[in-house]
């Protein structure tokens, strides 16, 4: 090929698809960022082949076999993807294809298999707030599941010894994004299997802040039937408060962060060390009323005794006594007679209380203060008479 | 043996009892003692031994309370068997975000 002002350039067409490649590679950015719908996406040879388009336009892929087995995500017909991909040019047919170093779910892929799984997990039972356990209150043993070393490990630890240092922790280490569902789901079972041996009370399920799609993994539908299943009360703590997974759906308890799901589980030392001063003072009171009142029944007994001695007993009887024989006075003929009155008896002896009872010539008693005298009735006065007079 | 020292011992008896309670057993032993006083099935008599025994339970719990050592235990996630104790968790040699 000759080049020259002056002339069209002529190439052979292995020498123009050589200039192609050639330009290509000065001139465009060795990666990039794309972001595409898949369209067809096929397996050759251990290689994934696929279109990425916009809906307009559209570009060849592919993912060499290398880095497949590599991938988090293995994209479906129509998913939203970003692909870190650099241009591949091949010379001998002048055809480009861009080379996918990674793949990643976009944001709407994500949230339509969380759409889809929840609906699966809703229609089944495996979500229902009804089948939610209540936390142990004072845990033994908790078993913390996240990625190790972690800041949110980290965060969850000084948590554990700020709120509730008696509980003994046991840090999993587990991949927390990509394909690792499977590994999860291992651990996950293993524990169940173990969670007597260990005394574990709870799992907590956690992983620190992130992009939606870093969460994928606990969207899952086969780990989050686990999670649904293992035997202890299970707490997550994935990502920011305003993510929401799968997982956080069958748990037990969702909290918002890593250090809000050991706030969950936990109780507050300060709150405990507040109630035992309560119980402190409680038992001082208790010891205070008891020996107050104790002291009063003993009182009272003292008093009650002190009412049943001889001499006030005496002395009651006698008090008794005077009263009646005050009564007996104040009823006793002797004080009429003493004012003036007299009480009159026939023969018998019989009380005389009206005229008609007695006749001319009856001899009557007649009893006075200082004396009895004898009298014939020589004239008797009915009331009549005397009114008529 | 004097009545200071029987008491003594008693206490001793009582720490030895409640050393291996866990904070919620301890807190129920506790609470199981403050019944029995409120409800008066205590004797007078008793009254002084049984405050003193709710007394080492309390300093029991509170002491286990004060604590600040963490059981951290990391586990091997394939065969869930102790690999080191996080000694220092709030200064990981390597961090990541997730």
């Amino acid at each position: 090929m000759t080049l020259s002002a002056d002339r069209i350039p002529t190439y052979s067409v292995g020498e123009l698809n050589t200039a192609i490649g050639s330009l290509l590679e000065r001139g465009f950015a060795p990666r990039f960022l794309l972001e595409a719908t898949v369209s067809r996406p096929q397996v050759k040879k251990g290689h994934l082949w696929l279109t990425l388009t916009d809906g307009t336009a559209s570009v060849s892929g592919v993912v060499w076999a290398s880095r497949l087995s590599q991938l988090s995500y293995r994209p479906s017909d129509g998913d939203g993807v970003t692909v870190v991909g650099k241009l591949n040019f091949w010379a001998a047919r002048a055809s480009i294809t861009v080379q996918a170093l990674d793949i990643r779910p976009s944001l709407s892929t994500v949230l339509r298999q969380f759409e889809q799984v929840r609906q699966r997990l809703e229609e089944q039972g495996v979500i229902n707030p009804g089948r939610q356990r209540s936390l142990p209150t004072q845990p033994t043993t908790l078993a913390l599941l996240t990625s190790v070393p972690s800041s949110a490990l980290a965060d969850m630890l000084r948590t554990g010894r700020e709120r509730w240092p008696m509980t003994r922790l046991l840090v999993i280490p587990i991949p927390v994004q990509g394909p690792v569902a499977d590994q999860i789901i291992n651990v996950l079972n293993r524990l169940a299997e173990r969670c007597d041996a260990l005394a574990v009370d709870g799992l907590v399920l956690a992983r620190g802040g992130g992009s939606r799609e870093d969460l994928a993994v606990f969207d899952d539908e086969a780990l989050c039937r686990c999670l649904a299943q293992f035997p202890r009360p299970v707490v997550t703590g994935i990502g920011h408060e305003d993510d929401l997974t799968i997982a956080d759906l069958v748990a037990d308890h969702r909290a918002a962060t890593p250090t809000a799901a050991m706030v969950a589980c936990l109780p507050d030392r300060d709150s405990a060390e507040r109630s035992l001063q309560n119980r402190r003072q409680r038992m001082k009171d208790l010891v205070g009323w008891r020996i107050t009142r104790d002291r009063q029944r003993l009182n009272d007994r003292r008093s009650l005794l002190a009412q049943q001695s001889p001499l006030k007993r005496l002395r009651q009887l006698q008090d008794d006594l005077h009263q009646k024989r005050d009564l007996l006075r104040a009823l006793s003929p002797s004080r009429w007679l003493q004012r003036g009155l007299a009480l009159l008896t026939n023969d018998a002896g019989e009380a005389l209380s009206a005229v008609t009872s007695i006749k001319v010539g009856d001899r009557i008693m007649v009893q006075m203060n200082d004396g009895e005298l004898e009298t014939d009735v020589q004239v008797i006065r009915p009331a009549s008479d005397q009114s008529k007079s | 043996m004097t009545r200071a020292k029987t008491k003594a011992s008693q206490i001793k008896a009582w720490k030895k009892d409640i050393a291996g309670l866990t904070y919620e057993e301890a807190t129920q032993a506790l609470d199981l003692i403050l019944a029995e006083l409120q409800s008066d099935s205590v004797p007078i008599a008793d009254l002084q031994d049984r405050v003193l025994h709710g007394e080492v339970v309390l300093d029991h719990c509170e002491a286990l309370l004060r604590s600040v050592e963490q059981s951290v235990l990391q586990l091997d996630p394939d065969s869930l068997i102790e690999t080191s104790s996080l000694t220092d968790p709030n200064n990981p040699t390597e961090l990541n975000n997730a």
